[in-house]
This record gives C-alpha cells, structure tokens and sequence, in this order.
C-alpha cells in the first residue's frame, strides 16, 4: 500500500465528560425504489472530532450524508441538531443549521469564477460587484493560507484546487459540521496528505468533520471514531485505536472474513498487441508504452492526468497523431480501417451505462452493439442466434435479472458490468483495455471481474486504467504511472518496492 | 446616397426591434438552460393580445402590457410541461408554436385588416438633433427607445445581481445551485416566464408599432430567427443587437426594393432573411464557439428523493 | 404529502393512457374553447366526429388525408429516433412535389408507367436533398439543424410561390398561380371506383420496408443503436456520420414522396394550396406514436381524421381551420406533460416526521 503522508499529531482524542452530539440520527429510513439505502440509521457527532464513515460503494454512505445536506428527504426517522428536531426541506435550510458538505463529484459551476462559486447563495445583497466578490474571497483564502486566485475560472483549475474551492465555501459559510465524500480520490498522495492536515486543523477550532471513505488506511489515520456502514445499516463503532489490523476492519466492512486478494500466476508473454511512441498531443507528452499478450499493464494516476485521451486515441474515439499509436503490429488508422469484430481490440470503459450499453435495450440488442458483425448475414441479423447467445452468456457470467429481455438499465452495476465483460470477451478479443473495471461493484463482482481478466490473458494483452492502486498491484505485471500527460515511469510488480514508488511519482515527484 | 442610407437605416433599426426583444426573450430562458422553440407561436399570441388591449380599451401601453403577459403565460405553459413534468424541451416547444399560430389565426378572425391604437415615431429631445445618428436612432417610437435599454439591463441582470448569477449557475449546472441552497426548479420557471414576458414585448411590438392593423402571419418567422440568433449571439446581449439590426437590415432592404420595383420576383426577395439566418449559423459554427452555451441547455432536472 | 418516486418496470400500457387522457383533455378545452366564442360547443364537437368517422365519405376523406401523414412522419420519426432534429419535413414535401412536377411538365407524353416511378425518383432526390443539406452542416460545421432545416422550410415555400406564379406558370390559368394540369400519364389513378388512389398502397409497402428494416437488418440495428447517443455509436463502431447522412436523406426523401403523391394523385397540378402543414402536423404524429412506424399508421389517420373533421366544423360553423393546429398543439402538449407518469409516479410520503 502506498504511505500516506500524515500522522495525526495525538492519539484519538477523548469525548469529554458531558459532551452532547451536534448531531444526531435518529431511525433514519431511505428507499430509491424497491432499493432500500438507509435502514434504521442512528448515528451521533461530537464536535471538535473526526467520524469516519466506512464502507463499500453502495452501502448508503452518500446517500445518508445528502439527508443531513438537504438534499434528500429522509422516508423515515429524524435529524437533530444541538438536541433539536429539525426538517431540512432543501439545502438551504442546511446550510443555514451549519452543515457544509463537498461532494464526491464537485459541485461547482465550470464557467464561473472561484470567487461566484463560493458565494453563490451568499452574495448578501441584490446587487453584486465582481472585483469586490473577489477581495472577499481572496481574503478569506489568505486568512486559512489557502493558495487560490478568485478570479480564476473553475474549468481552468486541477482537481485538487477544485477541492480547496468547495473547502471556501464551507469557510465562507462557518459551516459547523462538515462533511466530506471520499475527498482524496482525486488527489495526489501528497495533496491528501495536506488535506488531512487542514481537516485536523479544523477540527481543533471546533468543527465537527464527517469523513466518507471505503479506504481502510485514510480512516485509520485520521479519524477519531469509526462507524462501519454495509448495506444501508451501521454494522458497528469502533474506536480506531483498539483495531488491531486492517484484515480485522475490512472484513467487517464488506461481511466476509477476506481481504480481497487474487492469484496471480504469471502467464508466457506473446506478440506486442499495443505499441505507442513517443506519442504527443491530444494533451499527452512524449509517451512510449506496450502491452504484450499475456500482461496486464497498469496506467495509474491521479484522475484528469491524461488517461482519457490516452484511451480514447488507443480506442479509437479520437484520431493520434500518425505514427504514434500502433495496435496489434498495425498503424492506428489502419487497424481501425480494418478491424474486425473479434479477434481483435475490445474497451471496457468507465461509463457503463452511457457508452458501453444501450441504456433503453434489451440484452439481446446489447449483445449485438459490438458483436453485430458476426451476426451479419448480408443485410439481415440473425437474431435467433443473438438470442441464443444472449442466453449461454447470461448463465455463464450469472447476470440477474436471467432474462434477455431486460432492459439496460434496469440492471445493478454489476450486473450491468459483467454484461459488458460477457459481451466483451465474446469476443475473443486479443487486446483489451479495461478502464475502472471495478469502480463502485460489490466484493464479489469485484473479485468475478478481477478472475475473468487474469484468465483473458490467455488470449490477449490488457491495460488496465485505474485509480485504485490496489487493482494495479494486484491484478498488474508492470504499473505505468502517469502525471500530467507523462509516463513517469513503469514499474515492474515484482519489485519489492515499488508500492511506495507509486505514489510520489503520481505527485510528479521524480527523484 | 445618404437619401436612400439613412432611411434605410432608419428603418433597420425599427423592423430589427421585434427581433431584439424575442432574441433577449430567448436568451434570458436558455441562460436558465431552457430551450423554447415557441417563439414563434408566442409571439403571434402576444401580437394578437397586444392588439386586442389596445383595440378595446383603446391604451397601446395596456396593449404592450398584455402582450407581455401572453407570452409569459405561454412561457408558463412550457415550464409546465418542461420543469415540471420533464417533456422533452425540443418538442414542447414544437407544440407550443403549433398551438400558438393555430390560436392567433382562429382567435384574430373578426379583427382582420382592423387598426388599434398604437405607438407613434416622435423625435427623441436633444438627441435626434444628432446628425446621421439621429435621424437612424432618435426618430422612432417610445419602444424603440426602451429596446436600447434592454441589452444594458440584461447585461447588467446577470453580471451584477445576486439573482442572476443564481439564473445562471441553473443553466449552466443545476445541481451546484442546489448544493449551494438555490431552487433550481424556481428560477428556471423565472428565467422562462421572464422570457416568455420579453418574447411577448416583441411580438406585441408586431401589431402595436410595426404596423397599427391586424393581418394574419404578422410574425413571419422572426420567431425561428431569434431562436437562432441567440446562438449567433453567443448568449451575449450585445452581440444580440448586432444580430437582430443585421436582420432588419435585410427586411428593411428586401422591403425597399421591392418598393423601389426591381425585376426579381418577390419570393425570391422574401427569401433573403431565412437563407441569412442559415448563413450567420454556419459563420457562427465556423468560429466555434459552442462552450458559451449554457452547460445544462435543454436537459431537465431529474427530481432527488 | 405526495413524493415522486422512480418506476422500476415501464407501465404497460401508460402510453396508450397517457395518449387518450391528452386526447379527451384537449377535447374538453377545444371545446371550452369554441363556447367561449359564442358556439355550442356539444354540437361542433358532434360535427368533429360526424365529419371525421361518421360516413363512409368521412372516412375516405381521413384516409386520403393520412397518406401524406404518414409518409412525412415515417421520415420525421426516423430522423427524431437518431436524435435528428428534422422540423423540415414541410420543405422537404413542397421540394418533393417540385420534383415531381417537373418531370411531369418536361416530359408530358411519356406513358404513366416510366412518368410515375420517374416522378417518385424526383421527388425522393428533390425531398432527400433538401434535407441532405442541413445534416451535412450539421455534421462538418456543427449548425444546428432545428434552426436549419426550419429556415428551408420558408426558402421551400417562397420557392414553390415562384414557380407557381412566375417559372411554370400556366399561361391558360387566367392569372392564377398554378402549372398546367398533368397528363393523364402523371397522375395516380384510384383504386377501382372509390376515391382512394394507390399512393395508399405504396404507403403500406414503405411503412412494412421501414418496419423490417429496422427491425432485421444490421443498418436498422445501427440506426436503433444510434438513437441512444453518438458516443455510443462512436463506442461501437458505427459510422455514426454517414448514417445521419443516410436517415435524413431517408427523412426527406419520404417527405418528397408525400409531397409527389398528394401533387399527382389530388391536385393534378402544382399550386400553392398544396401547402397545409403535413409537414409539422407529422412532428406531432410521430411523437404521439413513439416513433413507432405501426404506431405512425394510426396515429396518422387519427389526426388526418381530426383534420377531416375540423373542416366539417368549419363549414358548418364557420369556425377557422385553425381549430386544428390547435387541438394538435394541445394533444401535443398534454401528452408531453402526460409522459411524467410514464418513468415517475406519485406516492405518499411514509411517515413523514
């Protein structure tokens, strides 16, 4: 694992004597659907501490954190605040009861300034005047020494200014009670580690800290009680300093006594299936990386570094500069000329639902969206076989709903993954690029989705885009770490000490 | 030369008018991240409401109230089915200028080649002496005058109250309003009824200024070439002037010579300003500018639990 | 305190709800409508259903008034299913029935059985072009096509106007604006006795074509794919720029055989009193039949039957013809607002405190 680059400056500190909870859940209920999100929730704040709330993608962390926010309606059950019952119908009311949250995807508007973005809503007169909006704001960055120019427009900013933005805003608010959603999956070790600082900071003066995270080693680190939530309902409390190993913590995270970890036995490498050199442009620099069959190939970074266009120009949804990319021995252009539907180049990308299926489709048609060639009989389709195919394809992978007529959407993340996976490695492809193939999926489907890429390399060579950095070490043969458009180097997993390499090279830290 | 110039100018600056208003109309909704394509239908309501004050009680002023109001309410009618009930923004608004010439056309029968009351061209004090500028700008009516006005407050609107920065964050990405305590929801029905009200100005300018009669079809598709030249705008108010006087320019030329008698049949002339508003799209596209259109444009907000 | 919450299975049969709840609503309204002017509103709106399914005669009436319908929208419904905003079927029909006019005047005396599919050919190159336009500057310049193909709507029009009173004018029309009246060799001739021409006819085998193609071939798969976004297309490998290309010449070419059939088979000649709004009146028969080619062919008749009697009314009453781009309009509106209740649906709120 990589080291954070933080220790807390005292142990976990005490509840003094007396002390009530700022705020308090009580029985808090939340159902999206027949999907029920938060069960019975009851959870208390102190002020002047770091809770941390731990669990998996999906266990209701977010959700629970956007009814205190205001932003949902709780079915059922209770907020209080300083002992008192309170309603929130909109965020407004929140904001004013104090509470201040950054979300998980920053809410900020691209196309304005920091200095409107922090005050929107709390401009305090009819009336505005942008240049003093910014004195405003620039003041208060100089006062908590946070180094920002308020004139400057979101869109123009890295992800880690991004957050300092949303952390003005809770500034600027007082807010008493903050909540942060998985904070530093954006950030570089380094940026984390200064967040944390300033977390802590906070919390001397007073602030009550709310900290969302499925990553063990952050919330052993910081906070000064944990609560453990799985499948909408807290498993438990506990104090971080009475846990005696992480193994211990995970496995009452996820509900199994495993901390997930694969075999990886190593596979005879084959032909070069993806060659790039010394590609530059589309915001990369100067980058050189194969893959060869029989090798998982790890690209991780910090997100917004240049794995989006990296993929997209080795996928084929924009066009490199000639010369550069080379996939299965062909030039780009030539390959994407002729590239056939199997035996070829398969991309399972991020966004499941918006690019890699058909949202409003049934499986059948969502089989087809990239094997329809080999469905082709002239003009016509054979949409018997599809259908067919569909069917042995849903038994194999075990995708529910079982039936072939259920429609995209209406499938869990996972399933809906191991869909594209089913449809992906139907056809035998011979290079594939698996991008955050496990982002927000269960343990389970996590670990199916893990098996079936070391199996593919078999076949055929993968780069897996990813930001979690224990994906890369455990599925990876070499980890290509990328920072502002650059390869800063490839590491081999097989060394020792490459874990803690990884990090100061995704800060752009070359020594 | 100046004989055929400054009358010509004059008079591009009185057709570009109705232009001017529903061309702020539709960009102070699509700043909200509302496309209506009802402009069209709109404005001929408001044209006919705008008449039909003016015809019975005899006061333009209640007439140009009145055509605001229908098309606010018409605004209304598409933030209802848009906001609200999350329809689909292209096609309401479709419906919406079917709805709206099928109504003007049904509803201004008895009033056909009638005249009401209207606003009067009246020399603007001091400033008309101006000469040139004066004899183009400074010799139309009071709704002239206040469309130089409009731009400013518009600009003046979103850079420098509170409120339209909070229009704006709703266009651009509703939930950051919502993070931030605004009701999205609210200002986008503002930004569309605030809208409708301006889009209603211009066409109530149709029947009240433009001409003092009552014909059918009096909005002739202006309404088609605001919704385009907000994009040509930029989403800009003053851009948006230079856009709409380039209209009326053309109208205004395209009338004089067929005034003047030339030997190009008039359908031919009449096309002028429909293939114009082709042309100001592809040099609009051309200079690729397409990030100044509002983030969230023509997607709903999905409601949160 | 009611709460909206999410459906988890489409309704079945909410569309078909939806559709008759807009229908009766706007007919209510309508009919508000025409008692505030001063009729009685129970009577015409017994004339509306006397002159739309009343009579034999009614309904021939409707069904002739439906073929064009239902063309126009096939090719507005394909474009609308890419996500192809084509508001231009109006322009493509009058481009089409230019088309088709002129090879109806250029070559008067060629027998019906070259003249025809020559007039069909014309009018598909004529309605496809015009709307070939816009999707390729839409595609290379990224100009909005809604504004675009609009616009082309006025130019056709104006363009038509020329023809008619200056170009193809008829020296023998006494100063009206028309052409010459088409050789027998140019018009569709009826089917049997009835009033009915075989223009039906090739819309059945146009609406079935349609119907396969999307459903059974690899192009209509690709064209179904699409409809969900361009980066999907993009993702899958589907040349996602040819076939906009593709469906809006398709869009227009459709349009274009409207506008040749309704030319040849009911006027005979080209005059400006061809232009009655198919064109948008198709915008909202497609939206009100989903898209769906089968579902077009109802919904076609349906608002050709609205059409139908709404100028029944209009004699009757002397209630402008208007009255029907208002009940489209509103149907329009009603189901849109409806088509919440298709994804979302209303429930109390458990609890509460």
């Amino acid at each position: 694992m990589t080291e954070l680059h933080f220790t807390r400056p005292v142990p976990v500190r005490a509840v003094p004597e007396g002390t009530r909870p700022v705020v308090s859940l009580k029985g808090i209920t939340k159902r999206f659907g027949k999907v029920l999100a938060n069960d019975s929730i009851s959870l208390d704040v102190y002020p002047g501490r770091i809770k941390a709330l731990l669990g998996e993608n999906g266990a209701g962390k977010s959700t629970m954190m956007s009814m205190l926010a205001g932003r949902y309606k709780p079915d059922e059950g209770t907020i209080e605040i300083d002992g008192q019952s309170v309603r929130f119908t909109s965020s407004k009311d929140a904001i004013a009861a104090g509470i201040g949250m950054v979300y998980q995807n920053f809410m900020l508007v691209d196309s304005m300034t920091v200095a409107e973005n922090v005050l929107l809503g709390q401009e305090g007169s009819l009336f505005i005047n942008p240049a003093e909006m910014e004195k405003r704001v620039g003041e208060l960055a100089r006062r908590y020494s946070l180094d920002i120019d308020p004139g400057a427009r979101i869109a123009d900013l890295s992800m880690g200014e991004r957050q300092l933005v949303e952390i003005l805003k809770l500034l600027y608010r007082e807010s008493r009670i903050l909540i942060f959603d998985e904070p530093t999956a954006v950030l570089t070790p380094e940026e984390t580690g200064n967040l944390f600082k300033a977390l802590w900071n906070m919390t001397e003066q007073g602030k009550s800290i709310i900290f969302i995270s499925h990553k063990l080693e952050e919330v052993i680190a910081l906070a000064d009680e944990i609560a453990i939530l799985r499948r909408g309902r807290i498993e438990g409390e506990l104090d971080p300093s009475l846990i005696e190993s992480k193994a211990e913590l995970a496995s009452r995270m996820v509900g199994k006594e495993v901390l997930l970890e694969v075999n990886r036995e190593p596979v005879e490498t084959g032909r070069t299936v993806l060659e790039i050199k010394s590609l530059t442009g589309l915001g990369l620099v100067d980058v050189d990386l194969t893959v060869k069959r029989g090798e998982i190939v790890a690209l991780v970074g910090v997100a917004g570094n240049g794995q989006k266009p990296l993929v997209e120009a080795v996928t084929g949804l924009t066009r490199p500069p000639v010369d550069t990319v080379f996939i299965m021995g062909h030039p780009w252009r030539k390959f994407f000329a002729e590239s056939t539907w199997n035996r070829s180049m398969c991309y399972i990308p991020e966004d499941r639902l918006g690019l890699a299926t058909l949202r409003n489709q049934n499986l059948v048609d969502n089989l087809l969206l990239t094997t329809r060639k080999g469905f082709a009989k002239g003009l016509w389709l054979d949409k018997k076989r599809a259908a067919r195919d569909t069917r042995e394809l849903i038994e194999k992978f075990d995708i529910r709903p079982g039936r072939i007529h259920a429609l995209a959407w209406q499938l869990s993340g996972g399933n809906l993954q191991k869909t594209v996976l089913a449809r992906e490695l139907y056809r035998q492809p011979r290079f594939i690029v698996a991008e955050q193939p496990t982002q927000g999926l269960d343990v389970s489907a996590t670990e199916e989705v893990w098996n079936r890429l070391l199996e593919a390399r078999s076949m055929a060579g993968v780069l897996l885009v990813t930001g979690d950095l224990n994906e890369a070490l455990q599925l990876a043969d070499r980890i290509a770490v990328i920072y502002r458009g650059q390869i800063l180097g490839v590491l081999d997993t097989a060394d020792a000490d490459t874990p803690s390499k990884i990090g100061p090279l995704m800060a752009g830290v070359i020594d | 030369m100046w004989d055929f110039l400054i009358p010509l100018f004059a008079a591009t600056v009185q057709s570009g008018t109705p232009v001017l208003y529903a061309t702020l109309g539709e960009m102070m909704t699509e700043k909200g991240g509302v496309l209506n394509l009802g402009v069209e239908g709109m404005m001929s309501i408001a044209a006919l409401a705008a008449f039909w004050t003016s015809f019975t009680t005899g006061s333009p002023w209640l007439g140009f109230m009145a055509g605001g109001i229908a098309g606010m309410v018409f605004g209304g009618l598409h933030a209802f089915v848009c906001v609200t009930c999350l329809g689909n923004q292209v096609v309401s608004g479709l419906a919406l200028t079917i709805f709206g010439v099928g109504l003007t056309h049904f509803l201004g029968v008895p009033y056909v080649g009638l005249a009401a009351p209207g606003f009067n061209p009246f020399d603007f004090p001091v400033l008309s002496q101006i000469p040139v500028l004066g004899e183009i700008f400074f010799k139309h009516d009071m709704l002239v005058y206040f469309s130089f006005v409009l731009p400013v407050l518009f600009w003046f609107f979103f850079r420098r109250t509170s409120f339209g920065l909070h229009v704006a964050a709703t266009g651009e990405m509703p939930a950051a309003a919502a993070a931030a305590g605004l009701k999205p929801v609210v200002l986008r029905y503002f930004a569309v009824l605030a809208g409708g009200f301006m889009i209603g100005l211009g066409g109530a300018y149709l029947s009240l200024a433009y001409t003092h009669l009552w014909t059918n079809g009096l909005s002739g598709g202006r309404g088609w070439i605001a919704v385009a030249l907000v994009i040509f705008a930029f989403w800009r108010p003053g851009r948006a002037v230079a856009g709409a006087y380039l209209f009326g320019g053309v109208m205004a030329f395209q009338l004089r010579l067929q005034a003047v008698g030339t030997n190009l049949p008039s359908s031919l002339l009449l096309m002028l300003p429909y293939l114009l508003t082709i042309l100001v799209l592809i040099l609009s596209a051309w200079r690729g500018r397409r990030i100044d259109a509002p983030a969230a444009l023509g997607t709903n907000i999905e409601p949160e639990g | 305190m009611l709460k909206i919450r999410k459906r988890d299975e489409p309704w079945k049969w909410g569309a078909l709800v939806v559709f008759l709840g807009a229908l009766l609503f706007s007919l209510l309204v309508g009919g508000l409508i025409l008692a505030g002017h001063g009729k009685d509103a129970l009577h015409a709106l017994d004339l509306l259903w006397q002159g739309s399914f009343g009579n034999a005669w009614a309904l021939e009436g409707a069904l002739l008034k439906a073929i064009p319908l239902f063309l126009c929208s096939l090719g507005v419904a394909v474009a609308f299913r890419m996500q192809i905003w084509n508001i231009g079927a109006e322009g493509q029909f009058a481009l089409g029935a230019i088309g088709a006019t002129w090879m109806a005047l250029t070559f008067p005396d060629l027998p019906r059985y070259v003249l025809l599919p020559l007039m069909f050919i014309m009018a598909f190159v004529f309605g496809g072009v015009w709307a070939f336009i816009p999707a390729l500057l839409k595609l290379k310049l990224r100009v909005n096509e809604i504004i675009s193909t609009l616009m082309l709507n006025y130019i056709a029009i104006l363009l038509l106007d020329f023809l008619v009173f200056d170009a193809w004018k008829d020296p023998a029309s006494f100063g009206f604006p028309m052409t010459p009246e088409f050789t027998p060799g140019a018009v569709i001739p009826s089917i049997g006795n009835s009033g009915i021409h075989w223009g039906l006819f090739f819309c059945v085998v146009v609406g079935f074509g349609l119907w396969g193609f999307m459903r059974f071939t690899r192009l209509g798969f690709e064209l179904k794919a699409s409809g969900e976004g361009a980066r999907v297309a993009k993702y899958a490998k589907i040349r996602y720029g040819m076939l906009v290309l593709f469906v809006m010449t398709l869009s227009g070419g459709f349009a274009g055989w409207a506008g040749c059939i309704e030319t040849s088979a009911v006027l005979g000649r080209l005059q400006g009193s061809l232009m009655v709004g198919y064109g948008y009146t198709a915008i909202v028969v497609a939206w009100l039949a989903r898209l769906e080619p089968l579902n077009i062919a109802f919904a076609s008749f349906l608002l050709a039957a609205l059409r139908v009697g709404v100028e029944n009314m209009q004699l009757e009453l002397q209630i402008p013809a208007a009255f029907g781009s208002i009940l489209e309009g509103m149907i329009l509106l009603t189901v849109l607002a409806g088509q919440f209740f298709l994804t979302y649906t209303l429930e109390r709120r458990q609890g509460g405190e």
